[in-house]
């Protein structure tokens, strides 16, 4: 899978998953936008987001930590071209 | 297959129960007692909601079905990444997807970990859903509409509020009381509508609803609900407390009657919980007392917790409570009252040398166990448990290393402090192996007590209703002793193949399964022409 193709599909997981949410988020989500600062994701909601990638790209057990935890640290925020590039890289079937 | 209900009851324990039938309170309770038969429920050796449950679903320990906390730990090269437990990582067949393959239909209202739901036939409202994702979750898929339509529902109360959720266990302002158990009166009633609506509309064959407001009021409320620790003169306020948690038992009772009534007589009715409860009266904070044995470096964020505190309200402050280059030893959660054991892999990674194992856990538990009170001197830590004692199974590696029981039974706490040991200023409600079992319906016996089943005995004694066969990999025992004798007769339980092994966590397509070979089939219509029940 391109990684064009990659980024469309994280996008409509992120617009169906946010779409009934209360948030003022009113910008378009792209490779730029991130979770937390742009979409008021909390940590449960990035487990939720794990789950929906792991079932959109059939791939079970995907090593999220190797997204989230940086040096020993969980991560501030994530962008969006972030999670494009670690599924380029581990979601590949 | 026989309709069957299930009623889970998150926390009930006879010790408030049967005071509150004896008020008058519960008047149902009373009848369903005398017209059934009850019994101790023991949980599982950790008594906590999210194995519990899953074994009570499964029929499995949870070192074969692989559940043992709500968050589970995961060594990394990267450090420890925590991982919060759902439906997939639920390691055996539950008895939703059982009896969807047998051909049945379930309604599983509120029960933890069904979400991401896998091979159900029928209805699926997965419990600790947050509102932003309840939609996505329920099944059949677009439900939802129908169901924040019913009269009275409030998907934004049904739903879990994580932060609403840790302030019930840790502990709120007094002026917040009331609400807190109001909104369980409502959401009570909100799930009672939802479970109505599938039984008014599509009954299933197995129906099953988590009323789960026990164990928030009761973590919060317990001076209230306990009368051992309601005090001779009370304020005005602690009589209205009081009043309003007797409220919630009077509802809960009449929303439990209906449910009953609608299932019909015909209906055999099991009402359980997942543990017991209790009062906790002190905080261990066994994080302190293992960086005082040198085991364990705090982090920066570690400041000393001032509150009666157990855990941290985010996740990543959690995390950030330890250094974890500096520990070999901690506990992630109080809810687990485990100790996990750093083992390191290679030279220059935390953790202490696989070969030094046995010889550091050993060590671990005799210093626990030595450790006193300083005002009483008496042990602090009633027991502890190794994995391979508390949770043998396939899946025993994910597990504590060490799962301690504390003298009062309390969770321990995960946050820095000056000492080890605080008593708190009001007792707490904690959570008890000791939860309750009752049943009634056909050719179940009447105002009748039996000794302590285990929570894994409940799974088979369901499927007996069904008039299904008890998988042979299941690890409770058929609860015969519940059933009249004649009725066993009539309807003797069978036994078939193990439960199906879990591949893989998505969706495979629904395999069908016939319920019994034609030789016994054949056997249970000859004995059931011999008592007159079929022609």
């Amino acid at each position: 899978m391109e990684r064009d193709a990659i980024l469309r599909d994280v996008v409509n997981i992120l617009y169906d998953m946010i779409g009934d949410w209360e948030t003022d988020y009113q910008g378009q989500i792209g490779p730029e936008t991130t979770l937390i600062g742009d979409l008021t994701f909390e940590s449960i909601d990035i487990v939720q987001l794990g789950a929906s990638l792991e079932e959109h790209f059939r791939q079970e057990g995907l090593p999220f930590e190797k997204l989230l935890l940086v040096d020993g640290r969980y991560v501030d925020d994530l962008r969006v071209d972030q999670i494009v590039a670690f599924l380029d890289e581990y979601a590949r079937p | 297959m026989n309709r069957t209900l299930l009623i889970g009851i998150d926390g009930a324990t006879f010790s408030i129960l049967d005071p509150l039938v004896q008020r008058g309170i519960m008047p149902f309770f009373a009848e369903f007692m005398a017209k059934g038969m009850r019994a101790e429920l023991l949980s599982t050796p950790n008594p906590l909601t999210p194995p519990a449950w899953t074994s009570l679903v499964t029929g499995r320990t949870p070192g074969n079905h692989g559940i043992f906390d709500f968050l589970s730990p995961k060594e990394t090269d990267n450090g420890i990444y925590m991982q919060l437990m759902s439906a997939r990582d639920v390691q055996c067949e539950t008895i939703w997807a059982l009896v969807s393959r047998f051909g049945g239909r379930v309604a599983a209202l509120n029960f933890p970990l069904t979400y991401p739901i896998q091979s159900v036939s029928g209805y699926v409202v997965p419990g600790l859903i947050p509102l932003r994702h309840l939609r996505r979750a329920i099944r059949p898929a677009g439900w939802y509409e129908r169901l924040a339509s019913l009269p009275g529902v409030d998907v934004r109360e049904l739903a879990m509020d994580l932060d609403r959720e840790k302030g019930g266990i840790q502990g709120l302002p007094s002026e917040e009381y009331g609400d807190w158990i109001r909104l369980h009166i409502r959401r009570e009633r909100q799930w009672f509508e939802v479970l109505r609506s599938i039984m008014r509309t599509d009954p299933c064959d197995l129906t099953a609803v988590l009323f789960d407001g026990p164990d928030k009021i009761q973590h919060l409320a317990w001076r209230f609900v306990d009368p051992a620790y309601f005090p001779q003169s009370p304020t005005a306020w602690e009589c209205e407390i009081r009043g309003l948690c007797f409220d919630y038992f009077r509802a809960l009772d009449g929303y439990i009657e209906e449910t009953v009534a609608m299932a019909g007589p015909d209906c055999h009715v099991f009402i359980t919980s997942d543990h017991g409860f209790g009062a906790s009266v002190e905080v261990f904070y066994l994080n302190v007392w293992l960086q005082q044995h040198g085991y364990l470096q705090w982090g920066d964020s570690a400041r000393p917790d001032t509150e009666e505190g157990i855990f941290a309200r985010r996740m990543k402050t959690q995390y950030g409570l330890l250094d974890w280059t500096r520990t070999v030893a901690y506990a992630l959660t109080p809810s687990s009252n485990g100790i996990y054991i750093r083992v390191a892999q290679r030279p220059g990674q935390p953790g202490i040398p696989p070969e030094a194992y046995e010889s550091f856990r050993t060590e671990l538990v005799n210093k626990l166990l030595a450790f006193t009170d300083p005002e009483s001197g008496e042990p602090v830590v009633k027991r502890v448990m190794t994995r391979e004692k508390a949770f043998p199974g396939n899946h025993m590696h994910k597990a504590p290393d060490l799962t301690l029981v504390l003298r009062d039974h309390g969770f321990v706490s995960v946050l820095n402090a000056e000492a080890p040991l605080k008593r708190r200023s009001e007792p707490k409600g904690m959570h008890r192996p000791e939860g309750i079992f009752l049943a009634a319906g056909p050719g179940i016996k009447q105002n009748m007590s039996i000794p302590a089943l285990s929570i894994i005995d409940v799974t088979p004694a369901l499927l007996y209703s069904l008039g299904l066969p008890i998988p042979s990999d299941f690890e409770g025992r058929f609860p015969a002793e519940t059933f009249a004798d004649s009725f066993l007769w009539a309807f003797p339980p069978f036994y078939g193949e193990a439960t199906k092994p879990i591949r893989s966590g998505f969706a495979p397509e629904l395999s069908r399964t016939p319920v019994m070979e034609p030789e016994q089939e054949e056997a249970v219509l000859s004995r059931l022409r011999a008592l007159g029940y079929v022609e």
